[in-house]
């Protein structure tokens, strides 16, 4: 199920929340739990079973590594190769024999396997559960219900962000719920809702319209470029700031996801802006220890480059998802090593300029099917290939998305958010609010129920 | 409004909104078809097992709720004042509105299927067509055609290019000329009958029939009529006025429907009235071979109209000079089979095509 869907705003969300509010305190683990079972099974109803034996090993071995000292390590090992294993298995089985097909003269059959939604999502917080026990950083989690609720936990679990166990432990046990609390929740929900729908689905459309073409100009790949970039942007983080917000109706605080990833002045920067629960989980549980910056020159360069490698693949398997990856990983390399500190003193506008075109860059490789399309769609933006500036239909398309185009681009910024929070306008903001919530609230509906372009970009990851 | 107030404000008005559209939702009874859209509406699904475990349940119950909407049509009205006066975009879904006319973008000119098409009239000149009959072919552009502005559309003189290079064999006539803006609907695709007087007489022209420009036609208008881009576009549009044209000539006509096996009138008002469609009227709608008798027309002349719905206003006003015309509707009968119901003589042969229907090769 989506959070964009008729069935999930109309239908599950209203039960849900009017079952939660009614069972007394005690229960309502269990109301979200089995809430997170259905909202799961909706979406995939055999891989349900997955997801309930992925708990099943992460709660035993969490209670093994707490309870055998001596042997904790084995059983870290165990359970980690246990959930890998089976990431691995759904997700790269069939990219890994594809790539040894190419080496064999006789082939291996491919194997016939869907990946199931989340399982990136939901593997990486168990593994970080699993950790952490192991460290001695949480304590282990007796009660397999509390465990369970806290993995499937519907908010945050097919498209994250990746909440640790450390994050919520208490609040599985103990958590508020305030008028406060839930109408900032609705706000969030509401302000996701409408990245998802208002501004990433319609960028979607037009970067699919631009795949579907044939006439091709300099500005069409422009076109592509940026509504790309924004489409990705708004989808990802609307879905973060959708799960964010219900999880404040439920009582819940995940850390943030995004923090205004467009206006990082590095690419270093970026990255502390975006997608925040998996850069730091890659910190954390693979860079740090491998070591880190804490080494020779050499492993610290291959210790990023690890990293960045996983990354890449975390997002998906195929080629260009492990380019993706290491592009990032050599222009992180690049800027530590000597252009972060000419960024530095460089005027801001050069330096968001830099930011801005290689991270369009990465998401046309992100979204590329393949090399030759990658480049072609690179190669395109300076007009390689003997490609018109400008056709009739790059120019009617310019025309049909350019306030959506600046609607993205002002929303990907704070300024409305610090006209927003100003005391100045506290008074005026407040009475709007209402207003402008339900309106949106309204617009998206109509956007859902005339079967307006949605697609789930999640599958993949 | 205080901090406090808002939250209460926003916490109510969000729940108040959720269980309101999901009582009422439960409590709407489901609805058949959409008369806005001319669709059927996705019912509850049948629950079985094997569709709950691939996740076919899921899916259909998804496209119920998003069909059986409450106000869906008041919905889908809101989306497209979004998309067309705040967002400012082209079109929605492919319609736009400009001066209150609604029209469709058929983009881009699919060279490969425009082809295609005039090979499934080739094959059929080949097939069944010979020396003693008389053959021509013809397009009626899109109303897009005739529209000044930057929207995107297909010329209708390439489209025609592309026809002349792969039928020689054929005489091509030109209405194009022949009709502007106004001769369409403003929330429909097709022309309008009363306006095809120049279609007629330079198709008569060149087909070197007998000059009916004279003739007289009582106009009558049968009330409002909202065509099919009206429901598809969703916005609040003045409806057209439906009108036909009929003299004494079109009122003694009979109409055989081949699939039907009946007898049935030109103008087929009962149908209209009940259909979602009021362009039915002409023919009794989209049918894949009729045939109109005129007891009165001249011995013998008999028209093979290959058509698509534009032919279906346009063929009572051919009938003063054949005894009988037979109109063709490839989209809905295999060319085939066509022997089976015609008996290819020396007929006249005129096949008029709309720019749509080729450049999305639809003909069977």
């Amino acid at each position: 199920m989506v959070f964009s869907s008729i069935t999930f705003l109309f239908y599950f969300l209203p039960i849900t929340l009017a079952i939660y509010y009614i069972v007394p305190k005690k229960c309502k683990n269990l109301v979200l739990l089995i809430a997170s079972f259905i909202f799961y099974f909706f979406g995939e109803p055999t891989y349900v079973i997955l997801m309930a034996f992925s708990i099943a090993i992460t709660y035993i071995f969490g209670i093994l590594i707490d309870k055998y000292k001596k042997y904790r390590k084995l059983f870290l090992i165990i359970a980690i190769s246990i959930s890998l294993g089976l990431l691995v298995y759904f997700k790269y089985a069939n990219f890994i024999i594809q790539n040894i097909n190419l080496w064999l003269k006789n082939q291996i059959d491919f194997i016939y396997v869907a990946l199931p939604i989340g399982i990136s999502f939901y593997t990486f917080q168990m593994l970080s559960y699993l950790v952490d026990v192991y460290r001695g950083d949480v304590k282990v989690q007796k009660n397999i219900l509390k465990l369970a609720t806290y993995v499937s936990l519907f908010p945050q679990l097919i498209a994250g962000p990746i909440v640790r166990y450390k994050s919520i432990e208490d609040q599985l046990e103990n958590r508020t719920h305030t008028m406060q609390k839930f109408a900032l929740g609705v706000r969030r929900f509401i302000i996701g809702l409408s990245k998802k729908v208002l501004i990433a689905n319609c960028l979607g459309e037009l970067a699919n319209t631009f795949l579907a073409s044939k006439e091709m100009s300099i500005l069409y790949y422009w076109l592509y470029g940026i509504s790309a970039m924004l489409q990705i942007y708004f989808d990802f983080s609307g879905y973060s700031d959708m799960a964010i917000g219900l999880g404040k109706m439920f009582g819940f605080e995940f850390l943030e996801n995004f923090n205004y990833p467009y206006i990082a002045k590095s690419i270093t920067d970026f990255w502390r802006r975006w997608h925040i629960s998996l850069s730091s989980w890659f910190r954390d549980y693979v860079y740090i220890p491998l070591g880190g910056n804490r080494t020779t020159k050499i492993k610290w360069l291959r210790n990023i480059m690890i990293v960045w490698l996983l990354t890449g693949l975390w997002h998906g398997a195929a080629w260009n998802f492990i380019i993706w990856g290491l592009y990032f990983g050599i222009l992180l390399i690049i800027e530590k090593l000597f252009l972060g500190k000419f960024l530095e003193k460089m005027p801001k506008i050069f330096s968001h300029i830099y930011v801005l075109i290689l991270v369009m860059i990465s998401f046309i490789i992100f979204n590329g099917k393949n090399t030759v399309q990658i480049m072609q769609n690179i190669g395109g933006l300076v007009g390689i290939g003997g490609i018109p500036l400008i056709t009739p239909e790059s120019l009617y398309y310019l025309k049909s998305y350019i306030t959506i185009i600046i609607v993205g681009i002002v929303a990907s910024t704070p300024l409305i958010k610090n006209i927003v929070s100003s005391k100045k306008f506290e008074k005026i903001t407040n009475t709007l609010e209402p207003i402008f919530l339900i309106s949106l609230l309204i617009i998206c509906t109509s956007y859902i129920v005339d079967g307006s372009f949605n697609p789930f970009l999640y599958f993949r990851f | 409004m205080k901090e406090k107030t808002k939250n209460k404000v926003v916490v109510f008005t969000f729940i108040l909104i959720l269980f309101a559209i999901l009582i009422a939702n439960i409590a709407k009874k489901d609805e058949e078809i959409s008369m806005t859209e001319r669709r059927k509406l996705t019912q509850f699904p049948k629950i079985t097992f094997e569709k709950i475990v691939n996740g076919k349940t899921s899916e259909e119950l998804d496209n119920y709720t998003v069909d059986q909407f409450i106000f869906r049509d008041t919905f889908r009205s809101i989306k497209s004042f979004w998309s067309n006066y705040i967002y400012r975009q082209k079109d929605n879904n492919g319609l736009f509105l400009k001066d209150g006319k609604i029209y469709k973008i058929e983009y881009p000119l699919k060279e490969a299927n425009i082809k295609k098409s005039a090979e499934k009239i080739k094959n059929i000149y080949d097939k069944y067509l010979n020396q003693d009959m008389k053959i021509y072919y013809s397009l009626i552009p899109d109303k897009n055609n005739y529209l000044e502005s930057d929207h995107l559309k297909i010329n209708a003189q390439d489209v025609q290019d592309i026809l002349q290079n792969t039928l020689p064999q054929m005489k091509y006539i030109d209405i194009t000329k022949d009709l502007k803006l106004e001769d369409y609907y403003n929330t429909d695709l097709h022309w309008k009958q009363e306006n095809l007087k120049e279609v007629v007489s330079t198709l008569e022209k060149e087909m070197k029939l007998k000059d009916t420009s004279n003739i007289n036609y009582d106009i009558e208008d049968l009330g409002d009529f909202y065509g099919a881009y009206y429901g598809q576009l969703g916005m609040q549009v003045i409806p057209d006025r439906i009108k036909i044209l009929t003299n004494k000539t079109i009122q003694n006509l009979i109409v055989y429907n081949f699939e039907t096996s009946k007898n049935e009138k030109v103008y087929n008002i009962e149908k209209m009235k009940k259909s979602s469609d009021k362009y039915d009227v002409f023919l009794s709608g989209a049918t894949a071979l009729i045939q109109i008798n005129n007891p009165n027309g001249p011995e013998g002349k008999e028209l093979l109209l290959f058509r698509d719905s534009f032919g279906s206003s346009l063929a009572p006003l051919l009938i003063e000079n054949y005894q009988k015309i037979t109109l063709i509707d490839l989209r809905y009968i295999s060319s085939s089979i066509l022997n089976q119901y015609v008996k290819f003589e020396k007929q006249d042969v005129l096949f008029l095509y709309n720019t749509l229907i080729l450049n999305q090769n639809v003909l069977k």
